[in-house]
């Protein structure tokens, strides 16, 4: 007996009981759907992080006072807290003068919560930074209205305001944002750009800013120090590997802050692939404990399709005995189960494939994008199959084992 | 004209003699047991039974239940292994087969046709005349044509679209045949053929035997029906595991 001949039995005998086939792949099918929906999510989520927060400046790293490893302990921060000292302009002008492989380097701080205020209206803790000029190349920053700073303008610590789009919409309902004057800690600053909205991440709204030159962040703000202290934003030249670029400028540093071969960063490099892994080890995690609800489900669907395919060869005992009387071998008998109960799972899988789809559309729609990749679509299919084949095992050994005299006997 | 007659002493019964007709030997059974354990007691169904059927041989298995027929059916049909002896059907030596081998023989050697049929319901009749096709090997177009033909051979040609259920049993028994037929076995099998019909299709059923016999297949009936048994040529009485009578009626 062929594969197609056995398939289209198979296919028949799912047939012969539709709604006894859907009850039995129920427990498959929101098996298969929570599955795909909770991958679903999650391949969103990544290809989200990917896109939203590695994926900004993704050409550019960042030199900062402390690295990812010293956040692991309490110990190593404390440790980190006396060894890294503050980064420097002079530090950033060494670097910026003798790198090879950099086209841009600058400098950002701060990130300080203040009230900003216009006539009446407030708006409260709005992330404060500044930054130099070059930062606007560096971040590719979209200015919809106005402008970035101007070399002057930092040089001068002019108190000029580069902002986010919510707050020229709050505190601008009328579109006059640009010209007008932010009030921030009692000091007037002047609105010279608005950025392009930009929409909100895992809630985090990315629109409610307001970046100063740095010089002038600076002296309003008791200084560079501190949590104030500035970190530098640097973008490799083009053709160059970050890897590269990453290189020279570690290796200026420690020049800069003699340290000696052998001895340890005290300055932390971060760039987007370290973020994007940090991320990935976090989602991965993630992904095996909230997957592993629904692999139990899957399990149970398993189970279920394993009993429908007892009662079935229990069923079909008479017929399992005509067919070994007109000559099938157990091999036959044995492939039969296997296919029906194979082909059963798959569609099971393919069901509950459509409807994670579905639903992965009205949740990107509603709530959070989502990705079914081709790859999870195959994997899925295939694996509902097998499982099928799996949970047919038994059921289907046993048909095949039947005598085939007792087999005729029965009803 | 052979008298049936039921022997209900056998004391006066002659020792059977295994019958050495000429031509042939399609089936030979040689000193044939089937024993089965019961707890601690064996159970003999068949004691050492022998003869031979030869080609062409409309032969009838007639017995009171418990006589050990059936279970001479299921080893005839390569559904059973003898526990002691020897069975031959057409140059195989099947007393020693794997279930695997036995189900090629009863595949190609063996056309079985039942009391109640044992047509799958699902299937049309098509697809039932077809099943020793399929699991023959046969490709699908051939299959086809030949079903079609069995089927039009025992005048169900205009039925062959039609499932078990919207089928008389006649016309059932007649799409068993077909299905028992289609694959040229070597001898036609039949247990109890007419047992679920009634008496004027039993004639018809009875006919095409006879016509089927005269085209030149070996015929095996297993029966307890006396007017089954006289239409055939030959009859075999079993009796508590042993061949009682092995007479030539016709």
């Amino acid at each position: 007996m062929n594969l197609a001949e056995t398939l289209k039995l198979a296919l028949a005998s799912i047939m012969a009981h539709k709604l006894r086939s859907f009850l039995t792949l129920l427990g498959m099918i929101i098996g298969m759907t929570a599955f795909m929906v909770v991958l679903s999510l999650l391949q969103g989520f990544s290809a989200y992080v990917d896109e939203k927060i590695a994926g900004i400046g993704s050409s550019s790293f960042t030199v900062q006072r402390f690295n990812f490893e010293d956040f692991k302990d309490t110990d190593s921060i404390a440790a980190a807290q006396r060894r890294n000292k503050e980064l420097t302009f002079d530090e950033l002008d060494f670097i910026k003068e003798r790198a090879q492989l950099v086209s841009y380097i600058g400098a950002k701080a701060g990130n300080t919560s203040r009230d900003v205020r216009y006539g009446t209206e407030t708006l409260a803790e709005v992330s404060i930074t500044g930054a130099e000029p070059v930062i606007g190349i560096i971040d590719n920053i979209d200015v919809e209205y106005g402008r970035y700073f101007t070399e002057s303008e930092n040089n001068n610590s002019m108190r000029v305001a580069f902002v986010g789009s919510d707050i020229s919409t709050k505190l601008f309902p009328q579109g006059d944002a640009l010209g007008n004057e932010i009030m921030i800690s009692g000091i007037p600053y002047r609105i010279i750009g608005i950025q392009v909205a930009k929409g909100t991440v895992f809630g985090q709204p990315r629109d409610n800013f307001v970046q100063l030159p740095i010089k002038t962040f600076g002296a309003n703000f008791g200084g560079l120090k501190w949590q104030r202290a500035p970190y530098f934003v640097v973008m490799a030249k083009d053709g160059v590997k970050m890897a590269d670029a990453v290189d020279e400028v570690r290796t200026l540093m420690r020049i800069k802050r003699k340290l000696p071969t052998g001895e340890k960063d005290n300055f932390g490099i971060v760039t987007p692939d370290a973020i994007s892994g940090l991320i990935g080890s976090f989602t991965r995690a993630f992904s095996i404990v909230i997957l592993f609800v629904p692999g139990i489900a899957l399990m149970v669907g398993a189970i279920v399709i394993m009993n429908i395919m007892l009662v079935a060869v229990t069923e079909r005992t008479k017929e399992i005995g005509i067919r070994k009387s007109l000559g099938a071998r157990q091999a036959d008998i044995l492939r039969q189960f296997l296919f029906e109960s194979g082909l059963l799972s798959a569609i099971g899988g393919l069901m509950g494939l459509i409807l994670a789809f579905v639903l992965g559309i009205i949740i990107t729609k509603f709530v959070f994008p989502t990705k079914i990749p081709w790859w999870a679509a195959v994997i899925a299919i295939s694996v509902s199959a097998a499982v099928g084949i799996l949970a047919g095992l038994f059921p289907a050994w046993k048909a095949a084992k039947l005598d085939p005299i007792e087999a005729l006997r029965a009803d | 004209m052979y008298r049936f007659m039921e022997n209900e002493n056998g004391n006066s019964e002659p020792a059977f003699q295994p019958q050495t007709s000429t031509g042939e030997g399609l089936i030979t059974m040689k000193n044939i047991w089937k024993t089965y354990q019961m707890g601690v007691e064996e159970l003999h169904a068949l004691r050492d039974v022998t003869f031979r059927v030869n080609k062409g041989e409309y032969l009838a298995i007639i017995g009171p239940s418990g006589s050990g027929k059936s279970t001479l059916m299921n080893l005839i049909g390569c559904l059973d292994s003898p526990s002691k002896g020897e069975y031959w059907i057409n140059g195989n030596l099947v007393s020693k087969m794997t279930d695997d081998e036995l189900a090629h023989i009863r595949n190609k050697e063996i056309g079985f046709v039942f009391q109640t049929f044992n047509l799958l319901a699902r299937a049309t009749a098509l697809h039932n005349v077809e099943l020793p096709l399929i699991y023959a090997g046969m490709r699908a177009g051939e299959r086809n044509e030949k079903a079609q033909a069995a089927l039009a051979s025992v005048e169900l040609g205009d039925r062959v679209g039609h499932k078990p259920n919207e089928l008389s049993g006649g016309q059932r028994q007649r799409v068993a045949i077909a299905r028992a037929l289609v694959n040229h076995p070597s001898i036609l099998l039949a247990d109890e053929p007419t047992g679920a019909l009634d008496s004027k299709t039993s004639v018809e059923i009875m006919a095409l035997f006879e016509k089927l016999h005269a085209e030149g297949n070996t015929i095996i009936v297993v029966t307890h029906e006396h007017e089954v048994a006289e239409r055939a040529h030959r009859v075999i009485t079993i009796r508590d595991g042993q061949i009682e009578k092995d007479e030539k009626i016709r």
